[in-house]
């Protein structure tokens, strides 16, 4: 993408005033998005995102500066930027930089924005009829067909320069439905690490159909009655309560700081006994896949939680740097914008024993969330509230009528270790995940689990 | 600034569209983030982005782009067009040059561009460092924050509209970990403003520390229906999160709960809401809005009864009304409404008062889960809350956090008394605490 004389020039600039470390992350990005709804296409815009950032390291303190501007001068100003920051007495000499090939482990078919807009607009329709389809109560369908396509480069003062590219495909559907006064809505955002080939694997009838049904049937439930209930989540999104309330606090930006409840945990149990949890990048063509992390390094799987016991955090470079532990290919950020930070990649619980059936009977009243909705965690003191998109309630071993309006409440500590049963039906779902570097993409991913016990907020 | 880009692009356009508007936004950051008293990170940022938005053939297209050179210029004009192609939408867009209004708000300090760096550092060492000494059950403060930035933004189109406005601001937070016995409670105190010498940064690590102290050693709620207090800062958040539901595209499209309500009693008559783009406080101030459309105040409830929506100049049209000057977009992004300086207004009653009405009142100092426990289209909620219970007026306890539960525009009904202590937040919403006849609360 630049010139590597330039590149290293860059690196030596950011370096001379002293420093520990530098880095330059440079991306050239195309983006692309129709927005339809009203059974139209309303909006459709493409672009381009473009920059560098320069970043240096001395002790435990990290610099950044980015720039659209990627000619040599501007390049060096941002490097003496940062360089004149550092206060740092370790001087690197100038570097060396090797060209360093990258194993692709996500092929990719089709690549993004080389299919006609026609073809993703009839795509789209099959969609909007088919949850239109379903029942008249729905009353509006939104859909947003996403495509993005990032290169990037990575060199550093170690010597690494690598480059590569990543092709992202997402199709979002809300499908709201209405009966005159009230409104409900059902959502699916299905999304991989891969081109066009995606969208051809799935079936826009039934995704349709999948957010008409959630919509409809919460419109005609019930609040759900408050209350403390043991509480089955099933598979696929439902993984986001361990995203959000155990995952970020396992990442170093929140370990370093002291601000996480697993500081000093490292080899102690801290979760029910038959829990796994892993994050790993290497899935092929998942949606939080990477082949290298947004510090160049290649990605890994990494085993977070083993039968309970607490095995690693997620390691970027600066909390490496900071914690001792050993990187883990975690370095994500959502652009050149964002220095990078210790991050979630495909984030899930391992399958269990347990069978879903033999679950769901042995509650005599409690709720069944067959699909979460988002949520939201106190830093620090690990409390989350989640909101339960489609949800029952059980009753007498066996699943009852729908319910809507329940909100989970809990603390993700006190949580892990009030699982007492995790099924075997493991799947993820595609997820954006906002943090101090950015916004990215993640799966989030678990078997159906049972929560002995968690306050259900509701309406009664 | 950035006249040759303007031209070179109108240039390439003239015989191409029927209309052209091109937005562009350039921007200079920088932050702090201190970390046991060393800076922990230390940003700057300098971008820029230019966007065109064109009308061919009665059809909208967009496209954007971050890289500035004479050939991307003119691919993106091409872009734009090829996608108006694929655009179904029956909006009508008309571009127009819109009057600029005489009174320019006041947006921009120069003598905040020229503060030190080490006075910035300074004081977001000052944060952490008084955090830590207010209170020995502090245990960490994890945020201990100073950022400002300054923005540039230019909109023209082919009728010669050609406005620009250059605004910046500073901003500073700190959030503070206590604790006692097992358990841990955050609070989190911030300060906006555009003239530096207004950081206090002891009264607000204080404050940031009481806040979490406060709260420590909660007892469960009962489980019930309750009056209740949202503080100023909690019910800004909360008129927030339902801000979508005077967004006149959503009415047009039948999302919004208010469809067909104009002139219609919704709320108490003591709630005024308002959408104020000038306002003399508010963060979110211009003179313009991103269509270049002369911003203004909006009363979008009157003592009750329901206004107006906020408009952008296409679903003004639509409706036959002006646009309220709330059109939005970034460089990257296509035409939509959002709120301005966003605001329900202040009322007479001392906050202590607000405690008085009932024999228990639950007051919300903190909200959590409000993109999930909150649907804007059905205005219901079910939200994470902290808080303490009141009863006959005296502050009996903290609680462990628990859930407030109800549906918007009851509670806008279930108004009894708003206090006189009106603050904006850091995302110029605004409002004062308010007491509520009923919610749901769950612990």
């Amino acid at each position: 993408m630049l010139n590597r004389n330039i590149i290293e020039r860059v690196v030596d600039k950011a370096l001379s005033n002293g420093a520990d470390f530098a880095e330059l992350f440079v991306e050239n990005t195309f983006n692309s998005t129709i927005a339809f709804n009203d059974s139209k296409t309303k909006q459709n815009i493409v672009g381009n995102d473009y920059g560098a950032g320069v970043r240096v390291f001395y002790g435990h303190t990290a610099i950044y500066a980015f720039t659209n501007d990627l000619s040599e001068e501007a390049l060096l100003t941002a490097a003496d930027a940062v360089s004149k920051a550092a206060k740092s007495k370790n001087v690197i000499a100038s570097i060396d930089l090797t060209e360093k090939e990258i194993t692709n482990i996500h092929p990719i078919d089709i690549p993004n924005n080389t299919i006609s807009k026609k073809d993703k607009i009839d795509f789209i329709k099959k969609v909007d009829e088919a949850s239109r389809g379903y029942s008249d109560q729905i009353s509006q369908v939104d859909i947003r067909f996403m495509e993005k396509n990032q290169h990037v480069m990575i060199a550093n003062s170690e010597g690494l320069l690598v480059e590569d590219d990543r092709n992202y495909s997402r199709v979002y559907v809300s499908s709201i439905a209405s009966n005159g006064t009230e409104k409900q809505v059902g959502g699916e955002g299905p999304g991989r690490f891969a081109g066009y080939e995606f969208f051809k694997s799935i079936d826009p009838v039934k995704l349709g159909k999948d957010t008409a049904k959630v919509a409809v049937t919460m419109l005609n439930a019930d609040y759900v009655p408050s209350g403390k209930y043991p509480v089955i989540i099933d598979n696929g999104f439902g993984g986001v309560i361990f995203h959000e309330a155990c995952g970020h606090s396992l990442e170093t930006t929140a370990i370093a700081k002291g601000a996480s409840v697993f500081v000093g945990k490292m080899g102690e149990k801290i979760a029910y006994e038959g829990l796994t949890a892993i994050d790993d990048g290497t899935i092929p063509n998942e949606w939080g896949s990477e082949n290298i992390d947004d510090e160049g390094m290649a990605t890994k799987k990494t085993i977070l939680i083993e039968n309970g016991i607490l095995k690693s955090y997620m390691v970027d470079k600066m909390g490496s740097i900071k914690t001792g532990y050993a990187r883990t290919g975690s370095g994500r950020r959502q652009s050149y914008r964002f220095a990078p930070a210790s991050r979630m990649r495909n984030t899930y619980i391992a399958n269990g024993n347990d069978k879903f059936n033999d679950m769901i009977a042995s509650i005599n009243e409690g709720i069944y969330a067959a699909k979460m909705g988002g949520g939201s965690v106190s830093p620090g003191t690990g409390d989350f509230n989640f909101a339960v998109a489609e949800g029952y309630m059980i009753r007498n071993g066996k699943i009852a009528e729908p319910v809507r309006g329940a909100t989970l409440i809990g603390n993700g500590a006190e949580a892990l270790l009030k699982i007492s049963m995790i099924s075997n039906n493991m799947a993820m779902a595609q997820g954006m995940c906002g943090s101090v570097s950015g916004s990215i993409p993640t799966n989030v991913g678990q078997p159906a689990i049972k929560i002995d016990e968690i306050i259900v907020g509701g309406r009664n | 600034m950035y006249k040759k880009e303007f031209q070179t692009i109108f240039a390439y356009a003239k015989d191409k569209t029927d209309e052209t508007e091109i937005l562009l936004s350039a921007a200079n950051s920088f932050s702090v983030k201190i970390n046991e008293q060393n800076v922990e990170s230390f940003n700057y940022a300098d971008s820029k982005g230019i966007g065109v938005r064109i009308v061919k053939d009665g059809k909208v297209g967009y496209s954007y782009t971050e890289k500035f050179d004479d050939e991307t210029f003119k691919l993106i004009v091409d872009e734009a067009i090829e996608n108006a192609k694929y655009t179904e939408d029956d909006e009508v867009v008309i571009m127009e040059n819109y009057p600029e209004i005489t009174d320019n708000p006041n947006v921009y300090s120069e003598s905040l561009d020229k503060v030190d760096v080490l006075d910035k550092i300074q004081l977001a060492q000052d944060l952490e460092k008084y955090a830590k000494e207010a209170d020995k059950r502090v245990f960490n403060v994890p945020y201990a924050v100073y950022a400002d930035g300054k923005s540039y933004s230019r909109i023209a189109n082919s009728k010669g509209l050609d406005k620009e406005d250059t605004q910046n601001f500073a901003y500073a937070y700190v959030g503070a970990l206590s604790a006692e016995k097992d358990d841990k409670r955050m609070g989190i105190e911030f300060h906006i403003t555009r003239n530096f010498g207004e950081f206090d940064p002891k009264k607000m690590a204080e404050e940031s520390v009481k806040k979490s102290t406060d709260l420590l050693n909660g007892k469960p709620a009962e489980t019930g229906k309750y009056a209740v207090v949202f503080n100023n800062e909690m019910m800004a958040t909360m008129l927030a999160t339902f801000s979508g539901i005077f967004n006149a595209k959503s009415v047009q499209e039948g999302r919004s709960l208010l469809k067909g309500k104009i002139r219609q009693q919704i709320a108490n008559e003591k709630v005024t809401i308002i959408d104020d783009g000038l306002h003399p406080n508010g963060f979110s101030t211009s003179a313009f809005d991103n269509e270049g459309y002369p911003t203004e105040r909006t009363v979008l409830i009157e003592n009750g009864v329901l206004r107006s929506f906020l408009h952008n100049t296409i679903t003004a049209r639509k409706d036959g009304v002006k646009s309220t000057g709330n059109g939005s977009r970034g460089y990257k992004g296509t035409l939509g409404i959002s709120t301005s300086n966003f605001l329900i207004e202040a009322g007479e009653y001392k906050e202590a008062d607000l405690f008085l009405k009932h024999n228990k009142t639950i007051e919300i100092v903190s909200l959590q889960g409000m993109h999930s426990g909150a649907n804007a289209i059905s205005g219901d909620f079910s939200l994470g809350a902290q808080g303490f219970l009141w009863e006959h007026g005296k502050r009996k306890h903290s609680l462990k956090p628990f859930t407030v539960s109800g549906n918007f525009l009851q509670m806008l009904n279930g108004v009894e008394a708003i206090a006189d202590n009106f603050k904006f937040d850091m995302s110029s919403n605004g409002a004062s605490s308010i007491l509520i006849n009923e919610l749901n609360i769950s612990g």
